[in-house]
């Protein structure tokens, strides 16, 4: 019988100086953080910007015709569309409104929103203070009307008109723009643009499907493009995606080249310390292979902890951050997450190319010297 | 005779030198690239107003020329012009034109003017100015990556919009330019007879200030700005909001470069404590060996920012190349303050090894 003894060298190693460890695992972590960080904010504006539709309750929006999308974006349909598509058999309510950016001004305080013209006064989004807009009157994004200090009651200013506050909405704002709701007939008169609406929002009877009832609208009514909500929001987050990309995948290349640097010195100055420990084991019969996976063993474990640090430093992150910025929305997705993975094998992959080299240059023999 | 004991320990090891400096030149890079990027888009987002008359005016309330609707009637024109010291005002009709390039939503700015008058293109690539209606002139970039060329039609808002021009200078990241006739782009918004803005210009002798408040009391309903006020506006409204997560960016993007010079010099520190006992017990004073940590570590801080410098400008000179959209502007201020920011990282990672030194004992250089 023989006992089989085994020496965790890896770990030994990795805990020998545990400064330089914790500072490489520090270093990776901070490079995976641009990656994981930058795509939670994406995703997190993306998320917003489809908020107003996704509790809209509609199941079909009508826009101009080749309009599929309300961030920047501008639709005009005549005010008669929304009696039209009433009409269409399967709609159980239209709901015209209008869809403009505006300056909210208070005082010296002031914030860019879109600013919709409903009759409803955003319903069925729900209140979070106050009531619905009468004539005159306002409802704002909360995040917003704490900026401008604009309680309900109070007044702002808005195309050089005074509208009393009556209600405030949550949720809706991002760090790019946020929402606001009037009477749509009183913005029609502010704007001077009687007879004309941005989108109807479309409600379908519980039997009909909202792909069938887009299509039917599109084939009863002219000139307009009828959108499920689904692939309307769909549309949307694909405009801040597209023009997001470029910048997300230059952070990547950053946040890999850093990660490969740090993680390639950190293992590069660990095997540099250990050559004579790497000596020995040759010494000892350790083949050169098992050398190697014992210094990419190293260079993994240091990443894994760096990607795991990043990951719970982002998660931190979007637990805390709403309470203090509530436009500033951070969202993890298992896709980022997986990018992120990715990049830190890469990484693992690219820095253990230095110990590795190092090591395979030892003679077994140097241990018996000096 | 003396000996370069901080310049031996540095190149003792090239190949670790190499990788300290390259993560040392990425960081550095990255703060530079952010910050160019966050200048380069302000610099992009008044790209328009920038070519345009020194005086704007809009509805009531209006304070930018971006992201806020302003509807005004075409006969307000005649009572700008009447106001002591206009020149000459130009109406314009200006609108967000989410296009659909090869089935993807792609955003410009559409500018509509009356043709002849200023407002359109100021440099044209190729092609001609919009004479007529459903006619286009595009950004050269924002064509060429679509593939679109003079003759080619888009469809916008249900109407075949035919390209008869494609300018240049006109490229931005999230605003790139589009012009038509006036007549176009209100039919589009279904608006006819109304303006988004007035661009005004001075007779000599007016400042654009005086002008604008002359303006602004002469004519109700409307608001009437100096072209650098609705810049600065527009700037702030598009660029505040990336400040914080850029400035998170560059935050982390400095750590890392502190971090890695300080584990550089450290591990270098801790790996030679024989030869920095052997110094101390030669008679080498503490302050003396700090100095060498620290000649080492400013080194590598200033060595590495130069590269990054020269990285950066690389990069910018790549990007104004290959995405010409993306403007990236470097100013004489970040490079100054990321000079002055390697130095803050060579005391910082300097600092990492002096606890080393401190309690490092001279007799461990006759021990083995």
């Amino acid at each position: 019988m023989t006992a089989r003894m085994s020496v965790p060298l890896a770990r030994r190693q990795l805990l020998f100086r545990k400064g330089r460890t914790l500072a490489g695992i520090a270093g990776i972590s901070a490079a995976l953080l641009l990656v994981l960080a930058l795509n939670a904010i994406f995703a997190g504006i993306n998320d917003r910007l489809t908020a107003y539709i996704d509790g809209s309750g509609a199941d079909v929006i009508v826009a101009q015709r080749g309009v599929d999308t309300m961030h920047m974006t501008q639709s005009a349909l005549p005010e008669q569309t929304a009696t039209a598509v009433v009409a269409v058999p399967g709609v159980a309510g239209a709901k015209p409104i209008l869809y403009v950016p505006a300056m909210i001004e208070r005082g010296e305080k002031r914030g860019i929103v879109y600013l919709i013209g409903d009759d409803s006064g955003g319903a069925p989004l729900p209140l979070s203070a106050g009531r619905r807009p009468d004539a005159g009157e306002i409802v704002l994004e909360r995040s917003l009307a704490e900026r401008l200090g604009a309680t309900p009651g109070s007044s702002v200013r808005v195309f050089g008109q005074s509208f009393r506050v009556s209600g405030e909405v949550e949720g809706l704002a991002s760090i790019l723009n946020s929402v606001a709701f009037v009477r749509r007939q009183e913005l029609a008169r502010v704007l001077g643009i009687g007879g004309v609406v941005s989108y109807v929002l479309v409600r379908a009877r519980p039997e009909v499907r909202a792909a069938e009832l887009a299509a039917r609208i599109e084939t009863s009514v002219p000139g307009v493009t009828a959108s499920t909500r689904e692939a309307f929001a769909r549309s949307e987050r694909r405009v801040v995606g597209d023009m997001t990309t470029d910048i997300v995948r230059a952070m990547i290349l950053v946040g890999f080249v850093i990660g490969v640097a740090v993680a390639g010195l950190v293992a590069y100055s660990a095997t540099l310390s250990q050559l004579r420990d790497y000596a020995v084991l040759r010494a000892l019969g350790l083949r050169a292979r098992r050398a190697h996976a014992l210094a990419t063993a190293q260079v993994g474990a240091t990443v894994v902890a760096g990607f795991l640090l990043a990951l719970a430093f982002v998660w931190v992150l979007a637990a805390i951050l709403p309470s203090l910025s509530p436009t500033l929305v951070l969202a993890i997705r298992t896709g980022d997450v997986a990018q992120a993975l990715s990049v830190a094998a890469a990484v693992t992959l690219a820095a253990a190319a230095f110990p590795v080299l190092r090591v395979a240059r030892i003679d077994p023999a140097s241990v018996f010297r000096r | 005779v003396t000996v370069p004991v901080a310049r031996r320990q540095l190149f003792a090891e090239p190949a670790k030198l190499i990788v300290t400096l390259v993560a040392v030149a990425a960081a550095v890079a990255l703060v530079l690239l952010l910050a160019g990027l966050r200048r380069g888009m302000g610099e992009q987002v008044t790209l328009y107003v920038d070519h345009q008359a020194p005086v704007l005016v809009g509805q009531q309330g209006a304070r930018n020329f971006l992201s806020q609707t302003s509807v005004l009637p075409d006969a307000l024109i005649r009572d700008i012009e009447r106001v002591p010291g206009v020149a000459e005002a130009t109406p314009i009709n200006q609108e967000y034109a989410m296009l659909r390039l090869h089935e993807r939503p792609v955003l410009a700015l559409l500018i509509g003017y009356d043709p002849g008058k200023p407002g359109g293109p100021w440099k044209l690539a190729s092609g001609r100015a919009p004479s007529g209606s459903a006619e286009l002139v595009l950004d050269r970039v924002l064509a060429s990556e679509h593939s679109l060329e003079i003759g080619s039609t888009l469809e916008y808002r249900g109407a075949r919009l035919r390209i008869v021009g494609l300018s240049s200078g006109t490229s931005g990241f999230m605003t790139p330019l589009a012009f038509a006739s006036r007549t176009t782009v209100s039919a589009l918004s279904r608006r006819p007879g109304t303006a988004n803005f007035i661009f005004v210009r001075s007779d000599r002798g007016v400042t654009p200030a005086a002008l604008a408040t002359r303006i602004d009391r002469a004519v109700p309903g409307i608001s009437a700005l100096t072209r650098r006020e609705v810049a600065a506006n527009d700037r702030r409204q598009f660029v505040d909001p990336f400040s914080g997560p850029l400035f998170a960016m560059v935050a982390l993007a400095f750590a890392v470069a502190v971090l890695v010079i300080g584990l550089a010099v450290y591990s270098s520190t801790a790996e030679r404590s024989r030869e920095y006992a052997t110094l101390k017990a030669l008679g080498l004073g503490g302050r003396a060996l700090y100095r060498l940590v620290g000649i080492q570590a400013a080194g590598l801080a200033l060595t590495g920012t130069g590269l990054g410098f020269l990285l950066a400008l690389a990069a910018a000179r790549g990007v104004s190349v290959f995405a010409p959209k993306y403007l990236i502007a470097i100013s004489a201020g970040s490079v100054a303050a990321v000079a002055a920011s390697a130095l803050a990282m060579a005391v910082v990672a300097a600092l990492l090894p002096s606890h080393f030194l401190a309690r490092l004992d001279p007799a461990s250089a006759f021990r083995r």
